[in-house]
């Protein structure tokens, strides 16, 4: 008798839906203990975290708020990641968007009419965040410098940036001294619905999302993409300039990463200050893996991981949990996903008996 | 001239804990394996020094349980990427949000609490050298420990049979594995062993460099050794060249400030990141220019036996 593990030819859907199940369960089975740990009577605390999220206008609201970044930075690493280069930046990206956005803000604001304003500061996160995003892109091209290290060091120089100008330059005399810039007049602000927080950020995810996915599925350039994703070296005989679109692939994820950045600027604070990403670059990166970096799964993975963001804020609300246990229920789901995609990939196969054992060696 | 061995002495200080993690990167990558969670256990291995030291206040508690814990962690890191199979990239991308959530969960009720830092010890004779003496010689005892741990990894990885067989797996592992000898068991080994020098290096910053707890008191340096990996060419004795020459950009960011150098603070914090990619990218053009190949050829491939990759 042999048991060993049998490839399949194509990956199991069923097995896909069950591993994201036992995912799910895992991650709950992890927060009862980390519950219990903390001192919190664990039912409790999964009934009130259910019932804030699901069962209350404000929880649904905020879902959809939290998922709007997200759908840009996971967009912008299965992007990157449709031909196999890791950007790990969206974080920095994110930061450096804002940056671009909030400078043609506190120069022309109050000196544009509303419409031509917002689509300024668009076009500068876009700019702003790209420009940032090529630099991984460049380096990686031109030199062969590895990307995940780049646009990850990236990030800190980004981050250190906004802080110099929001402790510095850019802060507002008005307020006491806090690292803030001063607030957006309307014409630098994107409208809400109605009286939510739910604001114009998320239309333009979903344009973004069908946009990349035309450009993946439609254009010779996508094609182009996706053929060196998958094989590099026939796209090289093919006559692909890979390195030409590197640099293009970073700098488009790093402006969709922006757009992230301007969404939350325009669509909710209003103003530029500090932790207005809690980790949405870093995040990006797990909800491309889970949506196997296809745009439209992205929708879906954001909305799983605004679930988590969410949870988090109600556990720092009702219990004061750090809102870093984010970060662990990420590295626990990606973990999870990760160890159990080999289900999705092989199949246990037990052939044989113990008298052809010895001549069945050759299976494994 | 003061200055500059004050500067010298900052920065084997700030560079010990670059200098452990990169050790255990190298451990790990000449077995093949990527471990992209330093960042994520050194966190641990902060948290775990940190909070022993508090209840016991004994440092080598404090440095064995962040290396054991540090070790159980990286763990996870070796059976999702060597028996399950799956990526090594996000395995450790995984490894390092998990750190980063587990230091800051934990970690949450502790800021503000403070640890006696270790204390210097001259080494007698030794340390009346003149520079290197006070620079390299009147240290804490874990500067030390990184000084043996540097010549006994070099000495294991480059003249022992286990160096030997350690760094075949990272190179040729379907040889090995027809050798007979067990490519998941090596690297596995090499993970967990890795895991404990980067917790260890973890370790070093509330023991002695910010004997307080702050969230996210490791401040990418994780990420910082993950380039000095490439740079030491997988290398322990030219790891500790690199951990230095980054400790002093590090001791630099200290010094300047304190001096009152008219410079902005956030762009001195942005010195050490900015270093890093420059190097890490003269580095990979002299690679490219001479067209040798140090990094371990098997060098993140997932090992099945029976399959090619």
């Amino acid at each position: 008798m042999q048991i060993f593990l049998e490839k399949r030819f194509n990956t199991s859907s069923w097995g896909r839906i069950l591993v994201l199940g036992v995912a799910f369960l895992l991650v709950l089975f992890i927060s009862w203990l980390f519950f219990l740990i903390a001192g919190i009577e664990p039912m409790t605390a999964f009934q009130i975290v259910g019932e804030e999220i699901f069962l209350t206008k404000y929880g649904w609201q905020d879902l959809l708020v939290k998922m709007t970044p997200l759908m840009f930075t996971g967009l912008a690493v299965a992007l990157a990641a449709q031909m196999r280069q890791w950007n790990i930046g969206a974080e920095g990206q994110f930061h450096m968007g804002t940056f671009a956005m909030t400078w043609i803000a506190l120069h022309l604001d109050g000196k544009l009419p509303y419409g031509v304003l917002i689509v300024l500061m668009l076009i500068m996160a876009m700019v702003g965040g790209g420009l940032w995003g090529s630099i991984p892109g460049f380096l990686k091209a031109r030199f062969g410098v590895n990307e995940i290290i780049t646009s990850l060091l990236l990030n800190y120089v980004a981050v250190a940036w906004i802080d110099h100008l929001l402790f510095g330059p850019w802060r507002d005399p008005g307020t006491n001294n806090f690292p803030i810039t001063k607030e957006f007049s309307e014409a630098a602000q994107l409208p809400s619905f109605g009286n939510t927080t739910i604001h114009a950020g998320l239309i333009l995810a979903f344009f973004v999302v069908v946009i990349i996915s035309w450009f993946l599925w439609k254009t010779r350039l996508g094609f182009q993409i996706r053929l060196t994703g998958d094989n590099p070296d026939a796209s090289r005989y093919a006559g692909v300039n890979i390195r030409t679109l590197t640099i293009l692939i970073f700098a488009v994820s790093g402006a969709i990463a922006g757009l992230a950045g301007f969404s939350e600027v325009a669509g909710i604070h209003y103003r530029l200050q500090q932790n207005i990403s809690i980790g949405y670059g870093y995040t990006g990166i797990i909800v491309a893996w889970l949506a196997k970096n296809h745009p439209l799964g992205v929708v879906l993975s954001a909305f799983f991981m605004s679930i988590v963001f969410v949870s988090a804020e109600v556990l720092q609300i009702e219990y004061g949990l750090p809102i870093s246990v984010v970060f662990l229920y990420q590295g626990i789901i990606l973990f999870t996903i990760l160890g159990s995609d080999i289900f999705t990939e092989y199949r246990l196969r037990i052939t044989g008996n113990w008298l052809s054992q010895r001549h069945s060696k050759t299976g494994n | 001239m003061e200055f500059f061995i004050q500067i010298l002495i900052a920065a084997v200080g700030m560079g010990t804990p670059l200098l452990f993690a990169t050790l255990g990167g190298v451990i790990s990558e000449r077995a093949g394996v990527i471990n992209l969670g330093m960042e994520g256990l050194m966190l641990v291995g902060a948290l775990v020094a940190f909070v022993v030291m508090l209840n016991t206040g004994n440092y080598f508690y404090a440095v064995a349980s962040a290396a054991i814990i540090s070790g159980m962690v990286s763990m996870i890191h070796g059976v999702v990427c060597l028996m399950l199979r799956a990526n090594q990239i996000a395995s450790g991308l995984a490894l390092t949000f998990f750190g980063t959530g587990l230091s800051g969960f934990f970690g949450d009720k502790l800021t503000g609490e403070t640890v006696e830092p270790l204390i210097r010890i001259p080494i007698p004779v030794l340390n009346a050298i003149p520079v290197l003496g006070p620079v390299l010689f009147n240290q804490d005892l874990l500067v030390y420990f990184s000084y043996v741990c540097v010549v006994l990894l070099w000495w294991m990885l480059f003249k022992t049979r286990l160096g030997l067989n350690i760094r075949s797996m990272g190179e040729a592992p379907e040889v090995c594995d027809s050798l007979g000898l067990s490519v998941l068991g090596y690297r596995f080994f090499a993970v967990v062993g890795g895991g404990m020098f980067v917790g260890i290096g973890g370790a070093y910053f509330p023991l002695a460099l910010t004997p307080f707890w702050v969230d996210g008191i490791t401040a990418g340096r994780g990420w910082i050794a993950v380039a000095l990996v490439i740079f030491a060419f997988w290398n322990p004795i030219k790891a500790l060249g690199g951990a230095y020459l980054f400790g002093i950009a590090l001791a630099l960011e200290l010094r300047l400030q304190i001096l009152g150098v008219e410079i902005s603070p956030y762009f001195l914090k942005m010195l050490p990141y900015v270093l890093t990619i420059l190097v890490l990218t003269l580095v990979t053009i002299r690679h490219n220019r001479l067209g040798i190949q140090v990094m371990p050829a098997a060098l993140g491939n997932v090992f099945f036996r029976g399959e090619k990759h």
